[in-house]
């Protein structure tokens, strides 16, 4: 037998992260059909409760008609952000039995981790705007394919971030913890419940090294037919998003001899 | 064929370092069954992961030009919270085969029942063990990597095993850990010894288990 070639190499590679997609699917939703479906609704129940606390306070959205909508741009970006990488993070610990196999690699439940988190974080969004559409809370977004470059820019830079943190746990454990801390007041600091284009120019020179800011920055003029957004960066998030990638799976090949 | 190249491999953990292939290069000989035999620790197990590829050598190269199966040990890579006909339709896709075929043979072959609808981690290990051999059985390697499973179950299950392992040892070879004198005698007609000073080849079993009978 000879070596494979590139298109069997490709079609064991597609092979096996469709076997880890449906087990992790499997594995992160358990054994009832309710499990998936819970996924779906926690966030949307999570994005409900803030627009219930805010609007206690403020009934006045910061923009547009909408408090529901408002929030919803900047959380569900957010939480995406936060369980992509959240899950790439604990990808290669979770998924040390499977390196029984050989024709598992590590990489492999990185890739069925964003595939999984991505196409469960775009139904939840269309899910969700739908949702606030038909109730007549919201208008079906203005520029479709920014929100989609916007998606795909948070699954970008979610995917960098947790592969570069996933080889930093495997080198250094307490790495996980410091992650915690280091990414804990991103709720506060990526504009969710205020417009950062009106925040002094003070605040704004600390708050655009955020990516996160600006992938929030990114759904909105998406979504909005006339968001101005005077911080936003495309180039920003995407470059770190590139930075992050080649850094992790450097780091992953790197280092893969002394993680087993 | 299976070849290692100079490979060496060492372990750091916590300080303590530790040297398990020291510069071996070996061919597998072909259509033969090659036994492993060492004492604990000594690196049988690591051994096998290397020719598995599922660990790396710090240097050196291992080709393998043939199918090789994963190494068959009682620390399977199930995932606990599936139940035994998941985890065996994971593997079945992964190494791109029919599902239900390889589900209708281990259903055939463990003798699991009802069982197989039960998530892993209700399963003893001997369970397990006969999950892991009827999944292996049922796809078709050029080579079988057997650590320390023959002996799993009942005198029946044991003779079944037998069966199909016979069988698949007409196309087939196996490279095979076991401490037991008999499992080498009846699977294995050469061997390596993993002792203290390096690495040996025996070209039959008998001179083999005298030598690391020695070593105990």
């Amino acid at each position: 037998m000879s070596t494979m070639s590139a298109r069997q190499l490709l079609g064991l590679q597609a092979r096996v992260i469709a076997a880890l997609v449906l087990r992790e699917t499997r594995a992160a939703f358990g054994t009832s059909q309710f499990g998936y479906l819970w996924a779906i609704v926690a966030p949307a129940a999570g994005v409900g409760l803030l627009v219930f606390i805010f609007s206690l306070v403020d009934r006045q959205p910061p923009f547009g008609a909408s408090l529901a909508l408002f929030f919803a741009t900047g959380v569900l970006t957010l939480e995406f952000f936060t369980k992509l990488s959240n899950a790439l993070m604990t990808a290669f610990d979770a998924n040390k039995a499977l390196l029984t196999y050989p024709l598992i690699k590590e990489t492999d439940a990185l890739f069925a981790r964003l595939i999984l988190i991505a196409a469960t974080y775009a139904l939840i969004m269309v899910l969700f705007y739908s949702a606030l559409t038909i109730l007549g809370l919201a208008d079906p977004p203005a520029y479709p394919e920014r929100l989609l470059q916007a998606f795909g820019a948070t699954a970008f830079f979610g995917f960098g971030f947790g592969t570069i943190n996933a080889v930093a746990i495997s080198l250094f454990g307490s790495w996980i913890h410091i992650e915690k801390v280091l990414t804990r007041p991103l709720f506060f600091l990526s504009g969710i419940f205020y417009i950062p284009s009106l925040l002094p120019p003070e605040v704004i020179a600390v708050l655009k090294w955020n990516p996160i800011l600006h992938l929030v920055e990114w759904m909105r003029t998406g979504y909005y037919p006339n968001y101005e957004s005077t911080v936003i960066n495309h180039a920003y998030p995407i470059g770190l998003a590139v930075l992050l990638t080649l850094l992790g799976l450097t780091g992953e090949r790197v280092f893969r001899k002394k993680r087993v | 064929m299976i070849e290692l190249q100079n490979v060496t491999k060492s372990y750091h953990l916590k300080g303590v370092h530790k040297t398990i292939l020291d510069d071996l290069s070996f061919t597998f000989p072909q259509s033969r069954n090659v036994a492993i035999m060492g004492q604990n620790g000594a690196g049988k197990s690591t051994l096998m992961r290397l020719i598995a590829g599922v660990e790396y050598p710090d240097s050196g190269r291992i080709y393998r030009a043939t199918s090789v199966s994963w190494p068959l040990g009682f620390a399977g890579g199930f995932n606990g919270s599936m139940t035994g006909l998941e985890n065996a339709r994971f593997v079945a896709r992964i190494y791109n085969q029919d599902t239900e075929a390889v589900i209708d043979y281990v259903k055939g072959f463990a003798e699991l029942g009802h069982s197989l609808n039960l998530p892993i981690k209700t399963y003893s290990s001997g369970m397990k063990a006969r999950l892991a051999f009827g999944i292996s059985m049922a796809i078709d390697f050029r080579v079988y990597l057997i650590d320390e499973i023959t002996a799993v179950g009942d005198e029946q299950f044991k003779i079944k095993s037998q069966q199909v392992f016979s069988e698949k040892l007409k196309n087939s070879q196996i490279i095979m850990i076991s401490h037991s004198e008999t499992a080498i005698r009846s699977y294995c007609d050469c061997g390596l010894l993993l002792a203290p000073d390096g690495v040996y080849y025996y070209d039959d079993v008998n001179t083999l288990i005298a030598d690391y009978k020695m070593l105990a």
